[in-house]
């Protein structure tokens, strides 16, 4: 058996996220908020459309990193939590791999992406592949799924660098095909630095 | 008059939507980042690009349930936006004001504690989402257009405040 990343989705999609009483969603060792996709997406085009040429590819970067952090620190909130314990690892046969394939399936229970592992190089190599994604909404030009491409390499970092805390800066993440500019899919190559 | 909120899952696309909008979680980490990355990008403009993106892309959501649910009276639209900002995970804020001015205050702030939990405290407010989630309540609140309210930190927990404030003025 492996991760079955839809069996995944389904039974995390049952876990209940409300407030508190103090309007905060305390949870996966981080606060979590539930905001509109046109929100983030609205954020990351408008950032990229103030920024002048010659400061496009710093404001890229810096969208990138947003997620990338926050894919590193929720992602290990994510696979030490109970939901993580209890629903993905009786499913992982195959070590980092399944672990991984695990945290994609978060991924997609989450809303960020539907997308999956389709293809992993033990600690050198990832492709993921997203069939949807609500930064492929956004009305910018060219590829600019700059969530997934941070919480990629953060989720690849988790598996196969340094133990947490200790393993940020090892992979980085290029966006190959996008949904944005009328390929049939995302694509994600993930690589060590 | 309390908020309603309708879940549902898209089971071909695996999104999220509430009231028929789709939202997606994230954590204090992406948002935190993304207020300093205003604050990096201070001279083009980041923080006001970060208010005003939050304040149109809540208003079509307040908007879309006053129309639904039928809320017409001012003070309940400011109520529902007080509700709805908590159930976003934003925190929780007390508001009273009319079509020319109004407070808020924030005893719990999502971006504020986020912020002390990621970095410490801050030397001056970073809270820009919520003045431009502010914003729009009090537009969508007295049917007003984009930009009618100017939102002003004047107390924040991110510097120390028990409570964050927020000054609203008629542009």
């Amino acid at each position: 058996m492996t991760v079955m990343r839809d069996q995944v989705v389904k039974s995390l999609v049952q876990i209940d996220v409300k407030a508190n009483e103090d309007g905060l969603m305390p949870g996966f060792n981080v606060l979590v908020n539930q905001l509109p996709t046109a929100f983030w997406n609205t954020v990351a085009e408008r950032f990229m459309a103030i920024a002048p040429p010659d400061r496009k590819a710093d404001m890229e970067k810096a969208l990138v990193n947003c997620a990338y952090e926050c894919g590193y620190h929720t992602g290990y909130g994510i696979v030490s939590s109970s939901e993580f314990q209890s629903v993905v690892m009786p499913m992982v046969t195959e070590g980092a791999k399944d672990v991984l394939r695990g945290a994609f399936a978060v991924f997609t229970a989450w809303g960020w992406a539907k997308s999956g592992v389709v293809q992993i190089r033990d600690g050198e190599r990832m492709v993921i592949r997203a069939v949807d994604y609500y930064e492929s909404d956004s009305g910018g030009s060219g590829l600019r799924a700059y969530m997934v491409r941070g919480v990629s390499a953060a989720f690849m970092e988790l598996a196969y660098a340094a133990p947490y805390p200790n393993g940020m800066n090892t992979f980085s993440c290029e966006q190959t095909l996008g949904r944005e500019v009328g390929d049939p899919h995302g694509e994600f190559v993930i690589t060590k630095k | 008059m309390n908020l309603e909120l309708s879940h549902t899952f898209d089971e071909a696309s695996f999104r999220h939507f509430v009231n028929g909008h789709n939202v997606v979680l994230h954590c204090h980490h992406y948002m935190s980042l993304t207020a300093k990355l205003s604050e990096d990008f201070a001279d083009l403009g980041g923080p006001r690009v970060l208010r005003e993106a939050t304040e149109d892309s809540i208003r079509p959501v307040l908007d879309s349930y006053f129309a639904e649910h039928k809320v017409a009276a001012p003070a309940d639209r400011l109520d529902i936006g007080r509700q709805y900002f908590s159930a976003m995970g934003l925190g929780r804020m007390e508001v009273s004001g009319s079509a020319t001015e109004g407070q808020v205050t924030l005893r719990h702030s999502h971006v504020d504690e986020g912020w002390v939990q990621k970095w410490g405290a801050h030397d001056k407010p970073i809270n820009h989402v919520g003045c431009g989630f502010v914003a729009a309540m009090f537009a969508a609140a007295f049917d007003r257009p984009a930009r009618s309210f100017q939102v002003t930190e004047s107390a924040s927990i991110v510097m120390g405040a028990p409570a964050s404030v927020l000054a609203v003025r008629q542009a």
